[in-house]
């Protein structure tokens, strides 16, 4: 045993020692006693010898460090997991990813907290109350796994004999990449058009606007650590915006790791983290972005300040916008529009267009709006005028991983016929014409049975009657889906209303490959490998599938059957193209490629191959359903007035809401660590207010701290007020994640979920559901 | 002998929070509950703390990364009756939690408030930690698996990490910095030898424009922050 010295007393010599001495045999005794635990119990202030100032490091019987990635939030970053003893201790970034170029951030400590939380399930269970409701006791009884895959299995088998495959949905929340694909494959055999992702209820908008404009249908990835000007339009980038890890990083980077240090200006009605960090803070009307972009544009074409090269070489309907932005965007009148000064707009214009490379980067705060697809095409369109398509700073275009393509599913004619079913969502129909999916459709579609009743839904770590706007609707079509299969590691508010609940494993026990969200413009695939054993009796997504899929036999099982056989397999046959296994497992990271730039004969899938300041693909996709238009207007970015939910007189506030950094977006918030520091602005934990400006608060007699209730035109909560000036007058701010109530001890009857009183409204283009354009009272309970 | 500080730079901070969840893990801070936060016994030995100024629209909210400043005139050094708290002679404060008798002194003469009284007993589970066991070797043994109910406590610039270090023949600032530091995803966080003019923490503040909070109080922390 090696005789360490006392750090404690290291100052001082002699001392460590004696202490050692006392305190080794001390430990040693009270490791496996119950005695000892008891004798300190009375001692009010311990002896040297309870102090364990120099633990052995005998204790550690085996230790390695294994690489995986985290998915607390879609960024899904490279880490490297310190495992002792079988028990995870320690989680850090993966220098060797290039992303995140090798940091975390917090969410990926609070992995521990995930794979350990004390409200992971065990076993599988199974209803035995039939009746289902918020506050109803579902009467759990554990089942066994073949219990459980063999009752779920024979739903589904009995539903596709009936020839009703459509008839099945199934919702996912944040999975890994390849837990996804094997969801989507699942559908495609089975015979199902109706796989809703939780994602969607986020993103929509700002793809489809950047859509409009370039006719890529994805996130936007901004070359952010070699900008030299941003322009926030909504965009938490701090705390929501993805890859996060790695806009914390580029943070760093661009303000002081290069000579020329970097410009950032927020618009946002919220004083954001992003807006504190940020060199300035423009306060804008709740609703008019798209009017403040067009008035930059004014400006920058006015002043002759655009890039003429880019704008002449690889745009189209330029002359069209100009005369728009010129004779409708006047920086006075959209003063008014904005509550931003004239002054202020020109000034911000003219720094934006000289300080290239520059960005417009529109955020969620943007885009979860009735007109968020307009919000989103016109900031799309100030990275045009001034050349940052594609170029070093601008926005730039991101690669995936090409992981080895799988074989076609095998097809029978009862998959064929299921997938032909209109979808439940109604995406790609002239209701949402521009519609990847629209997951808060579904439970209207489930309520109204239209276009068809469901038989079985089954759910992948979703979580949707707490994530999608009217709540409360989720609740009553959960309760009415005849029968309702949940996956995940713990019970959820969605998990309530499950028939059966199958306990999946954490992303630390699960075997995986993963990449992250736009953002690098290389492609990187991250590994993820158990670190420990699966706890107690869970099991991971893919071999859930895989169980299902061969137990439903025929073409279902034959589409599963060559493409590894389970979870590990599939990974391996997915990712051994891109590099040997054994390296894969040991680096954890393939990095892709280095970005090349400008590839404009490439990058833009519009009718005119070039950048369409007039959208063609919006022209030619209204054409198809029916919806063409004689106003021009309709194709070009612009500004539509927001209609709001709720009359401004009734209610006079607008509700906004935020993801602050430490809500984990697995549909849980059981965590301590995330919880005690979960609202940085305020120096609070372990709640969430409505917060309100001082004006607001004087002018409606409420003191900060006091318990008021936000009141929509569809429901109200109880909730702390919180006095800020950082908040547009007219707007109030609840954060999400709290307000969880069906299980855990460190989250239950913790804050409000605002979800719970915006009413449901979808943006028209992309059925991205708008988050913000619901209106309230606010009045002292 | 090396005068170990901290050079944060405000400019390059993003306020989320990295350094002090690692601090928890790092030196197993117990967590606290809805009721420790309402009635402030939880126990942070690193916390951003916001300070808002200014009026609507013009206002702002500085967000400061507050660990234990290690002042070299350090008052709770001075107050402290049994000599718990002390200065080591590379100018780290040290806490004894043997020496401790938990009067609090110290806690009401920080200018800073990082300094959190232990409430918590023995057996809450959340607390004591045997099963956590220390940390890796090159970053020395873990001081706390452990803790002590009834005494003081604070950060220690994970004096463990510095003395592994050294004993190894690390470069302190370069090869090992405290868990905060490691962990700081916008890399903010400078550790070094303030009497060494070549160390990093040196040429930042020779390069940059610095301040010291509550510069007033005479306590001449060791915690430099760079504003924007």
């Amino acid at each position: 045993m090696p005789a360490h010295k006392s750090d404690m007393s290291s100052s001082k010599k002699g001392k460590g020692d004696r202490f050692s001495i006392n305190r080794r045999t001390f430990l040693k005794a009270s490791a496996f006693t119950g005695a000892a635990v008891a004798a300190s119990r009375i001692i009010k202030y311990p002896e040297a010898s309870l102090v364990s100032s120099q633990p052995s490091t005998e204790g550690v019987i085996t230790e390695r460090w294994i690489t995986t990635s985290c998915l607390n939030c879609s960024t899904r970053c490279a880490t490297q997991v310190r495992v002792v003893n079988g028990k995870a201790v320690k989680i850090v970034g993966n220098p060797l990813s290039q992303v995140s170029e090798g940091e975390i951030c917090p969410r990926g400590h609070i992995g521990l907290q995930v794979l350990y939380d004390p409200n992971r399930l065990s076993v599988p269970l199974k209803r035995t109350n039939p009746a289902k409701g918020r506050g109803v006791a579902p009467d759990w009884v554990p089942i066994s796994w073949s219990q459980a895959l063999g009752e779920v299995s024979a739903r589904l088998k009995a539903l596709r004999d009936e020839a009703q495959p459509h008839q099945l949905l199934l919702l996912h929340g944040l999975n890994t990449s390849s837990d996804e694909d094997m969801i989507y494959r699942f559908a495609a055999a089975y015979g199902t058009p109706n796989v809703v992702s939780g994602d969607t209820l986020e993103n929509e908008a700002a793809k489809s606007g950047r859509w409009l404009a370039d006719g890529n249908s994805s996130h936007i990835a901004y070359d952010f650590g070699q900008t030299n000007y941003i322009l926030v339009f909504g965009a938490d980038i701090l705390e929501y915006e993805k890859p996060l890890a790695r806009n914390l990083r580029m943070w760093g980077k661009i303000r002081r790791e290069r000579p020329n240090r970097a410009k950032v200006v927020v618009i946002d009605r919220r004083y954001s983290v992003t807006a504190a960090k940020s060199d300035r803070w423009l306060p804008v009307n709740p609703g008019s972005d798209a009017a403040l972009a067009m008035a930059l544009a004014n400006v920058i074409i006015s002043e002759g300040l655009y890039d003429t090269d880019f704008i002449s070489g690889w745009t189209t309907g330029f002359d069209e916008y100009k005369e728009l932005a010129l004779s409708y965007y006047s920086p006075q009148r959209v003063a008014a529009i904005t509550g931003i000064e004239t002054d202020t707009i020109r000034q911000i214009a003219r720094e934006f267009a000289r300080s290239r490379p520059a960005i417009a980067w529109a955020g969620r705060g943007v885009a979860a709006w009735p007109n968020g697809t307009y919000n989103s095409y016109a900031i799309f369109c100030l990275n045009a005028l001034v050349g940052s398509i594609d170029t070093p700073g601008g926005v730039i275009y991101q690669e995936n991983p090409g992981y080895r393509d799988l074989p076609e599913p095998a097809e029978d004619d009862i998959a064929r016929a299921g997938k032909d079913k209109p979808r439940l969502d109604f995406g790609k129909t002239s209701l949402f014409p521009a519609a990847a999916a629209v997951a808060n459709q579904v439970a209207d579609s489930i309520l109204n049975d239209d276009p068809y009743p469901l038989a079985v839904a089954i759910g992948f770590n979703s979580n949707f009657n707490m994530s999608a706007p009217g709540a409360w609707r989720w609740d009553a079509a959960l309760k009415k889906l005849p029968y309702y299969v949940h996956l995940a590691p713990f019970i959820s508010e969605m998990a309530e209303y499950a028939d059966i609940i199958l306990p999946s494993s954490t992303f630390l026990e699960e075997w995986g490959y993963d990449h992250s969200p736009p953002g690098s413009g290389f492609a990187e695939a991250k590994i993820k490998q158990p670190v420990v054993a699966p706890l107690d009796d869970s099991k991971g997504v893919a071999d859930t599938i895989f169980e299902i899929a061969s137990r439903l036999g025929g073409t279902v099982a034959s589409s599963f059957a060559a493409i590894g056989g389970d979870a590990q397999g599939f990974v391996r046959y997915r990712t051994e193209t891109l590099m040997p296994w054994s390296d894969f497992r040991e680096k954890g990271v393939w990095l892709g490629p280095a970005y090349q730039y400008h590839k404009y004969d490439r990058i833009f899938k519009t009718p005119s191959r070039k950048f369409e300041f007039y959208s063609g693909n919006l022209e030619n996709l209204l054409k198809r359903t029916g919806q063409g238009v004689a106003s021009r207007l309709v194709y070009l970015p612009h500004y539509e007035e927001v209609k709001f939910l709720g009359d401004e007189l009734s209610y006079p506030l607008v509700l906004s809401t935020y993801q602050p950094l430490l809500n984990i977006e697995n549909g849980n918030q059981n965590y301590p660590w995330a919880q005690e520091f979960f609202l940085v602005m305020h120096g609070s934990g372990w709640t969430n207010f409505v917060e309100m400006n001082s004006q607001t608060a004087r002018s409606l007699g409420i003191r900060d701290g006091e318990m008021v209730w936000v009141e929509s035109l569809f429901n109200r909560i109880k909730v702390r007020a919180r006095v800020t000036e950082g908040i547009h007058p007219q707007v109030v701010a609840i954060a999400v994640g709290q307000g969880h109530y069906a299980a855990g001890r460190w989250q239950q009857a913790i804050g409000v979920n605002p979800n719970e009183i915006i009413g449901v409204d979808y943006d028209r283009f992309s059925g991205q559901s708008s988050f913000f354009n619901t209106r309230v009272k606010v009045y002292r309970a | 002998m090396a005068r170990w500080g901290m050079v944060i730079d405000l400019d390059k901070c993003t306020a989320c929070q990295a350094c002090s969840v690692a601090c928890k893990a790092e030196n197993n801070v117990p967590h606290g509950s809805p009721q420790e936060h309402t009635r402030r016994t939880a126990l942070f030995w690193h916390k951003v703390i916001a300070v808002s100024r200014g009026e609507y629209p013009s206002a702002s909210i500085d967000l400061i990364p507050m660990p234990c400043m290690h002042c070299d005139k350090a008052p709770c050094v001075t107050v402290c009756p049994v000599k718990a708290t002390y200065r080591r002679d590379d100018g780290i404060i040290i806490q004894d939690f043997r020496r401790c008798i938990g009067c609090k002194y110290c806690m009401i003469a920080c200018p800073y408030g990082v300094r959190n009284f232990n409430y918590k007993e023995q057996e809450e589970q959340e607390y004591h930690r045997p099963d956590l066991p220390p940390d890796r070797a090159s970053r020395g043994p873990w001081p706390f698996p452990q803790r002590v109910h009834g005494v003081v406590e604070k950060c220690t610039f994970c004096f463990h990490r510095i003395d592994q270090g050294i004993r190894e023949g690390k470069k302190i600032g370069v090869e090992v910095v405290p868990a905060c530091a490691e962990a700081c995803p916008a890399r903010a966080i400078y550790f070094g030898d303030l009497d060494d003019p070549d160390s990093q923490v040196s040429q930042l503040l020779a390069s940059r424009e610095w301040l010291r909070l509550r510069e007033g109080m005479g306590t001449s922390p060791k915690v430099f922050y760079l504003p924007r």
